[in-house]
């Protein structure tokens, strides 16, 4: 079903195909001017706070991994405030399928393909690159890292994006401005000051899509965090399953 | 009252009732501008690297901020919408020149941009402690660099926007001038950082005077005759760029489609 709903959207936008290109095009583009830029900075100075090039390419490629994932699968969240404005989210509550997933599939943001394409090359480059004691344990401990990193990246989405149940604006400048937070989080936490820390740690916690899961497979924090981690995601999951909940609940319908 | 300053002054008063879109439109140059600075506070504390060092970084990165905010908080997707949406029919039938129009409601709207640029240069140079002025002709070489600014800018964001004369959305348009203004504006990271050929591309190109040639100017960089240079250059292109955004205005005039009636 969710299939099939995001198979429709992904159609209707092959449809404008230049719009397709521009869109692959551009999100390509970004990623190549980040790595023009990591490239020139790292080679004046050999590391950042202990963090070398390779890293910090790693962890843009796992934001870029996470917003692409976001982006593809789940862009329809993006529409939920001006859904809920036009009080045209009663369609959804009458289907029977979790309002949620109908949300989320209202959409498909190509962007996302290509980042994730982008985000993966670059994170394959960059693991190979870095000096790591492959075992499978590891191997293993990496995907549950990746997969929780994605889960924590689109439960903010949905969490923040949640929140227009409440400011009944029909732009979700909150999710907005929540999103390009997680552009901070592209960089070694230790260079920011104690403020920025704990609010990319435990307010919003982005660190946890990049900086913590990087920073346990090349062994720079400690392995605990591995565990961390996973819990972090769950814990996230949660928040933005219970913040939809309650505003679906609270939710009156708009209009006539 | 002259059609255009009728314009300016309209979009003055409106710029207020976009406040929330406005701030959004903050965030992603504010964001950068946090990065950036916690990664060069960093990198620059054992002393300079290259030919800049700690404070000069701070004002460097201040001046690339304000090229962002200044006529880039949503005056881009005024114009691109109105193209897309089909409302420049209006526009066209109305007695005054498109181009010069748009200018005028980017001047308009430019008041808050600036405010925002001092307070947010304000507070960092407070948090940061202060900056070095270069001398008394330097200053105001730089002055007339930021005045410039302001036209290049217009004209680099008007033309992207006449682009969707030939597409149906704006995003990805408005991505990938990001992505290449940044890079070579120097808004990123100095053009002195990147590889010679690169770096020699883009101190020619249309965008180093967005960034790097103010930049370079007020951190001292750009001393007597080659501060000169750099602003004529910067002169070149701001008139350069007004006769082609002409051309491509009236290429889009021949193939304007407009639905529904």
């Amino acid at each position: 079903m969710y299939l099939r709903m995001q198979g429709i959207h992904l159609r209707s936008l092959l449809e404008y195909e230049a719009d397709f290109w521009i869109m692959v095009i551009a999100t390509v583009l970004m990623q190549i001017v980040n790595l023009i830029f990591l490239q020139a900075l790292f080679a004046k100075v050999p590391s950042i706070n202990g963090w070398g090039f390779w890293p910090v390419v790693a962890m843009f490629a796992l934001v870029a991994i996470a917003e692409g994932v976001g982006s593809l699968m789940f862009e329809g969240m993006w529409k939920l405030a001006d859904l809920i404005n036009r009080g045209e989210l009663d369609y959804l509550l009458v289907r029977p399928f979790p309002v949620w997933l109908q949300v989320s599939s209202n959409g498909v943001g190509i962007n996302g393909a290509s980042n994730i394409i982008t985000g993966t090359i670059m994170l394959i480059a960059a693991l190979t690159h870095i000096d790591i004691a492959w075992s499978p344990g590891l191997a293993l401990v990496g995907v549950l890292l990746l997969i929780s990193a994605i889960v924590i990246k689109v439960s903010i989405n949905l969490a923040t994006n949640a929140v227009s149940f409440w400011s009944a604006s029909p732009t979700p400048l909150f999710a907005m401005a929540v999103h390009q937070v997680g552009d901070l989080a592209r960089f070694p936490l230790s260079v920011y000051p104690l403020a920025l820390k704990l609010a990319l740690g435990i307010v919003v916690p982005f660190a946890f899509v990049s900086f913590f899961p990087i920073g346990v497979i090349t062994g720079k924090v400690s392995p605990l965090l591995s565990i961390l981690v996973p819990v972090v995601a769950v814990y996230c999951a949660v928040v933005a399953r219970q913040t939809f909940r309650r505003g679906l609940r609270r939710y009156e319908s708009a209009g006539n | 009252m002259n059609p255009y300053l009728a314009l300016a002054r309209a979009q003055a008063r409106s710029v207020l009732a976009y406040r929330g879109n406005f701030a959004l439109g903050l965030g992603g140059f504010l964001f950068q501008l946090v990065a950036l600075l916690a990664v060069w506070r960093v990198v620059l504390s054992n002393g300079p690297i290259g030919s800049f060092d700690w404070p000069q970084m701070r004002s460097y990165l201040l001046v690339a901020f304000a090229s962002g905010v200044i006529v880039g908080m949503g005056a881009d997707y005024r114009m691109a919408s109105r193209i897309v949406q089909g409302d420049v029919a209006l526009d066209i039938v109305k007695p005054v020149d498109y181009q010069r129009a748009r200018f005028a409601e980017a001047f308009g709207g430019v008041w808050i941009e600036v405010a925002v640029v001092l307070l947010v240069g304000g507070v960092t140079l407070v948090l940061f402690g202060g900056m070095a002025w270069p001398g008394w002709s330097e200053t105001m070489l730089f002055l007339c660099s930021m005045l410039l600014l302001f036209p290049l800018k217009f004209l680099v964001v008007y033309m992207s926007g006449l682009a969707c004369f030939w597409t149906q959305h704006y995003v990805g348009i408005q991505w990938a001038r990001v992505a290449v203004v940044n890079l070579f504006s120097g808004a990123l990271i100095p053009l002195a950082y990147l590889p010679s050929w690169l770096a020699a591309a883009a101190k020619w190109s249309p965008f180093a005077g967005l960034t790097s040639t103010p930049g370079l100017i007020l951190v001292g960089q750009a001393p007597g005759r080659e501060g000169f240079v750099l602003v004529a250059v910067q002169l070149f292109w701001v008139v350069t760029m007004w006769l082609a955004a002409r051309g491509l205005w009236n290429k889009a005039m021949a193939r304007l489609t407009v639905n529904g009636g």
